[in-house]
């Protein structure tokens, strides 16, 4: 072979140049944003069924047909906690909407404890407890506090990681609506 | 006030740079020795203007001058001094600052190495090309990664540095040591790319760097080593390598670095691998740049990825400068390089050295395939997927044990050709200790493929290792009468390359042996302790005692006290613990470790007493760690008695540091120059009585 | 040819003995080493690069106790895998399937290998077939001389 040098010089350029080019495109991204997107967006919801506070149970069938905010949370950790006076006022707005569902899945938490906190702040909508944080992974949260808007026709129309204001919430709930 | 002054050095190192590389330029266009000798010195002004950059930062930094944006992010008034000092490269900007720091210490060893040499057209362009990436690196400072960039209004007290970067004194000497290895290796690139560019391939700027590339290849094992470490004790998950994206960024070089390291002796014996040696060069210099990049631009998700910023694009495009280039030279100079030596047979140490670098080549292509992977599959399908330990454990352990064999093997084979029949003689007994180790493993309970596999290959290796010294031992005892000790001092010294790189193999042994077992055994269990309550695991009896919290201006710490006992005997009391820092929600845990001489009790406090005031506790045991660490030391060790002088039996009319080139007639066949050959077994072998059968010795 | 062999071929006995040993098939995994493994294979959802196994995440641990429910319930590894895949993506495994553009991570480097092995083989036997010839002294000066500066 003439010019072995040479040639594998030029196998080696090509390879380094596709490298480059797959390098350059990802410059601008943020994977630690990117694995924040949840999967299930535009997929069905996952059934669950949890025990309430007052004893009773929570399914998915109780917010069928309605627009729905299912949001993860517990009374320890900080960002949960820096959210829920949004969680409070944009629930005293809608909660009179006869299509509107609003569901707190509690987990890593104590009854007592949640209990405790629910009636300091006067929470009004309806809190479900999933101690072994099955309804979570079903719904892949990789956190807390962790939101999802669910349309009427149960399908999940926007997911996030995160606190939420209420403008966020709001945007959810359109969402949910215009999935329906 | 400082700010300016900082900025300042920095514009004037990026100016000596421009100077130099323009009178070395034209010193070398117009053959003007003053010229050539004022753009060497130019180099000095490079490390000086770097040192007074550095000197600034840390002078803002000690005194907490919060007008500069790196210092209100990186410092507090309540960060300790240590942690004030170490906050130099404690973020993006600092760590380019430190780079340039060192890149400027090893282009002054070059500068004043070759002071009498910078007429020499070689050291000419390779100061060129050193100088051209301090002004990159200068420019970097000058542009987007600028440490002292000022804000329009300081803050009363700083951010103060990632909790994680302030509680461990191995901050004080991972990241400048591991620089210390990275930045090293631009040296031989200098070189090569200046016997590319000059035309000169002969080994004559293999010896230049030789020591340098060793010092490099030290600095870095020891850096990734006490990365390990501090994985390890600090941050908590009870491992020591999770083949995270940075940790593959440094391994890479490593690699390529080793794999140059053997190759070059085959290039000193026979002058073959040249075009290869040469590539290597280029490739590790390259991998350190792209590791740069993968790392600081945030394209890859890693627990060690520093805060994105517009660095990326800049180093993306340096990567591609200097990858052209190198590859560039080649494809223009590489044919004529074609070695006039050939290999002779299949048995033999070429054939060992060149099965050696395809291994090393081969690993390296996996760490830098699965760490870039993932951005491959988002552009081909959009969906991004993970590469994680499973696939590296998996595709590096054949590799691994593949190299174990030949690390075994090699030392038995000789230059050039041998008879199969030698090469059996030499390795039977060692065969067989390895063949009875697997064995051994295997009765008293061992099942995992791989794992008894390194045990063999380990106890082969080590059986070989033990050989030579006994070897070279026993000759010297033969031919001169020496005492046994007298023998081990003067044969390793008469060749610390063979000797030093036995040492640091036989620290690899061990490092292999402790990853064989870590993956086999290992317990790892959450227990929940109210005070007094106490657990077993693996033979541990761990109580707790009770917790307290201690709060400092710098963190809170929450700290349980575990009383540990193994068999009815106290080992002493652990206090596990987590830390929050004013600045962070999230609590930083820090692990206590019981270490002991078979394996590691390692706690961490999982959670904090609750309203039941128990406590969950995170025990692991964790088998053999101490032998990493030794094996790290030996590792060390045999680097620097590499490094050691020969010790001539002859004095040389021709002192060895002088380096102009030589006219032909002082080839001398009987004087052995320095370091283009390596004599190492010759002596021993003629003195072996089984050489060959029959034939009289 | 026993005499010279002997020791050899005992020695490849042995190492039989073992790989025999340890390569022997003896049933079903416990279910708790499945669970490791498992656990080893998925990513934690809410860490950077640590799998399920070694992290502490609360996440985490809720996944190792989902992992031990599903064998408990019977379900297989593949099961198990593709569950956790429909709901986090594929982002969650540590290892790449062997499907699809992920077949490529794993072909690649023996792809690489292979090439490698063939060029120092080619190498090998090119030089076996070459002539050697005899050179003279100015020869051997010469090549010398190259030797030291190209």
């Amino acid at each position: 072979m003439k010019h072995p040098a040479r040639i594998a010089a030029l196998a080696v350029a090509l390879v380094v140049i596709v490298f480059g080019v797959v390098l350059a495109l990802n410059v601008g991204s943020d994977p630690q944003e990117d694995a924040k997107q949840s999967n299930l967006v535009g997929k069905a919801a996952p059934s669950f069924d949890l025990p309430n506070l007052a004893g009773g149970r929570v399914t998915l069938a109780d917010i069928a047909g309605k627009s729905a905010i299912v949001n993860f949370w517990n009374h320890w950790c900080i960002p949960c906690q820096q959210e829920a006076p949004a969680l409070e006022s944009f629930y005293a707005e809608h909660k009179d909407d006869p299509d509107f569902a609003m569901i707190g899945i509690v987990r890593d938490d104590t009854t007592g404890d949640v209990k405790a906190y629910v009636k300091k702040r006067g929470v009004g909508w309806t809190i479900a407890l999933d101690p072994s944080s099955v309804a979570a992974l079903d719904f892949g949260t990789r956190g807390q506090p962790e939101t999802y808007a669910i349309s009427p026709s149960g399908v999940v129309a926007a997911a996030k990681y995160g606190p939420m204001s209420t403008t966020e919430l709001e945007r959810f709930l359109a969402a949910a609506r215009a999935n329906a | 006030m400082k700010a300016a002054l900082g900025y300042a050095s920095v514009a004037f190192g990026a100016g000596a740079a421009v100077v130099g590389i323009t009178a070395l330029l034209a010193g070398l266009q117009l053959r003007d020795a003053f010229l050539l000798r004022f753009g060497r010195r130019c180099v000095y002004a490079v490390l000086i203007a770097a040192l007074a950059a550095a000197g600034v930062m840390e002078w803002a930094l000690i005194s907490h001058d919060f007008s500069l944006r790196y210092v209100a992010e990186n410092n507090s008034t309540g960060t300790p001094l240590l942690y004030t000092i170490t906050g130099l490269w404690a973020a993006l900007e600092g760590s380019i600052l430190l780079w340039a720091v060192i890149l400027g210490g090893y282009l002054t060893f070059v500068a004043a190495k070759f002071r009498k040499r910078d007429q020499d057209p070689l050291v000419a362009v390779a100061l060129i090309t050193g100088l051209a990436v301090a002004l990159f690196f200068s420019a970097l400072m000058l542009g987007p990664a600028n440490p002292f960039r000022e804000l329009s209004t300081a803050p009363f007290d700083g951010r103060g540095p990632n909790p994680l970067l302030q509680n461990h004194v191995l901050m004080a000497f991972h990241p400048p040591i591991l620089y210390l290895g990275y930045v090293g290796f631009t040296v031989p690139f200098m070189f090569g790319i200046a016997a590319l560019v000059t035309g000169r391939f002969g080994e004559g700027w293999l010896s230049d760097t030789r020591r340098t590339t060793l010092v490099a290849w030290g600095f870095l094992t020891l850096g990734i080593i006490l990365g390990a470490w501090w994985s390890y004790e600090v941050l908590g998950w009870g491992g020591f390598w999770a083949w995270d994206p940075v940790e593959n960024a440094s391994f890479l070089p490593w690699l390529t670095a080793t794999a140059f390291i053997h190759s070059v002796i085959v290039q000193e014996r026979r002058g073959m691998l040249r075009v290869w040696n040469l590539s290597l060069v280029i490739a590790t210099f390259c991998l350190t740049i792209l590791g740069t990049f993968l790392t600081r631009s945030g394209v890859i998700d890693s627990v060690h990825a520093f805060t994105q910023s517009d660095i990326g694009p800049w180093l993306l495009t340096f990567f591609g400068v200097v990858a052209a280039t190198g590859i560039g030279l080649v494809a223009w100079r590489g044919d004529k390089l074609r070695a006039p030596g050939r290999i002779d047979s299949a048995v033999s140490r070429e054939s060992a050295f060149l099965m050696n670098n395809l291994l090393f080549a081969a690993l390296a292509f996996v760490v830098l395939l699965g760490t870039v992977f993932p951005l491959i599959a988002e552009a081909l399908r959009g969906s991004r997927l993970s590469v994680g330990e499973p696939y590296f454990d998996r595709m590096a352990t054949p590799i691994g044990l593949a190299l174990l064999f030949l690390m075994a093997a090699a030392p038995a084979l000789p230059w050039r050709a041998t008879s199969g029949e030698v090469v059996r003689n030499r390795l039977l007994v060692p065969a067989w200790i390895g063949g009875l180790t697997m064995l051994g493993a295997v009765i008293l309970g061992a099942r995992g493929l791989a794992e008894i596999l390194a045990y063999g290959l380990g106890a082969f290796a080590t059986a070989g290792i033990v050989r030579q010294f006994v070897l070279g031992i026993r000759g010297r005892r033969r031919a001169l009468g020496e005492s046994r000790a007298v023998a081990l001092g003067r044969a390793t010294r008469s060749n610390p390359r063979l000797y030093g790189g036995l040492v640091v193999h036989f620290g690899v042994v061990l490092i292999a042996v402790v990853l064989a077992a870590s993956s086999a055994y290992g317990a790892n269990r959450d227990v929940t302790l109210k005070k007094g309550e106490s657990a077993t695991v693996s033979g541990y009896t761990v109580t707790f005692l009770g917790s307290h919290t201690s709060r400092s201006s710098q963190k809170t710490t929450i700290s349980a006290d575990i009383k540990v006992e193994k068999g009815g005997r106290v080992l002493g009391t652990y206090a596990p613990a987590i830390s929050t820092y004013p600045n962070s929600t999230e609590g930083i845990g820090t692990p206590s470790v019981h270490t002991g001489l078979v394996d590691d009790l390692y706690l961490t406090l999982v959670s904090s007493p609750g309203a039941q005031r128990a406590i969950t506790l995170g025990v692991r045991v964790n088998p053999l760690i101490v032998w990493l660490w030794i094996g790290g030391g030996f590792m060390a060790l045999g680097t620097i008695l590499a490094l050691a002088p020969r010790l001539r039996r002859r004095p040389r009319s021709i002192p060895s540091d002088d380096l102009a080139p030589r006219p032909l007639a002082d080839a001398d066949p009987d004087h052995r120059e320095p370091d283009t050959h390596g004599p190492d077994e010759r002596e021993p072998d003629h003195r072996e009585p089984d050489h060959r059968e029959g034939v009289p010795v | 040819m026993i005499k010279r062999w002997g020791a050899w071929i005992a020695l490849a006995l042995v190492v039989v003995v073992a790989l025999t040993v340890v390569l022997w098939p003896n049933g079903s995994q416990s279910a708790a080493a499945r669970a490791h493994d498992l656990e080893t294979q998925f990513k934690c959802p809410e860490c950077e690069g640590l799998s399920v196994a070694d992290s502490q995440a609360p996440t985490s641990r809720a996944i190792r106790a989902d992992i031990k429910r599903r064998i408990k319930a019977g379900q297989s590894d593949g099961q198990i895998r593709q569950a956790y895949v429909d709901t986090y993506g594929e982002s969650i495994l540590l290892t790449p399937q062997d499907s699809g553009v992920s077949l490529l991570v794993w072909i690649l480097p023996i792809v690489v290998l292979a090439l490698g092995a063939t060029g120092i083989v080619l190498v090998l036997r090119r030089n076996r077939d070459e002539p050697h010839l005899h050179a003279t002294e100015a020869d051997e000066r010469l090549v010398e001389r190259e030797h030291r500066d190209g």
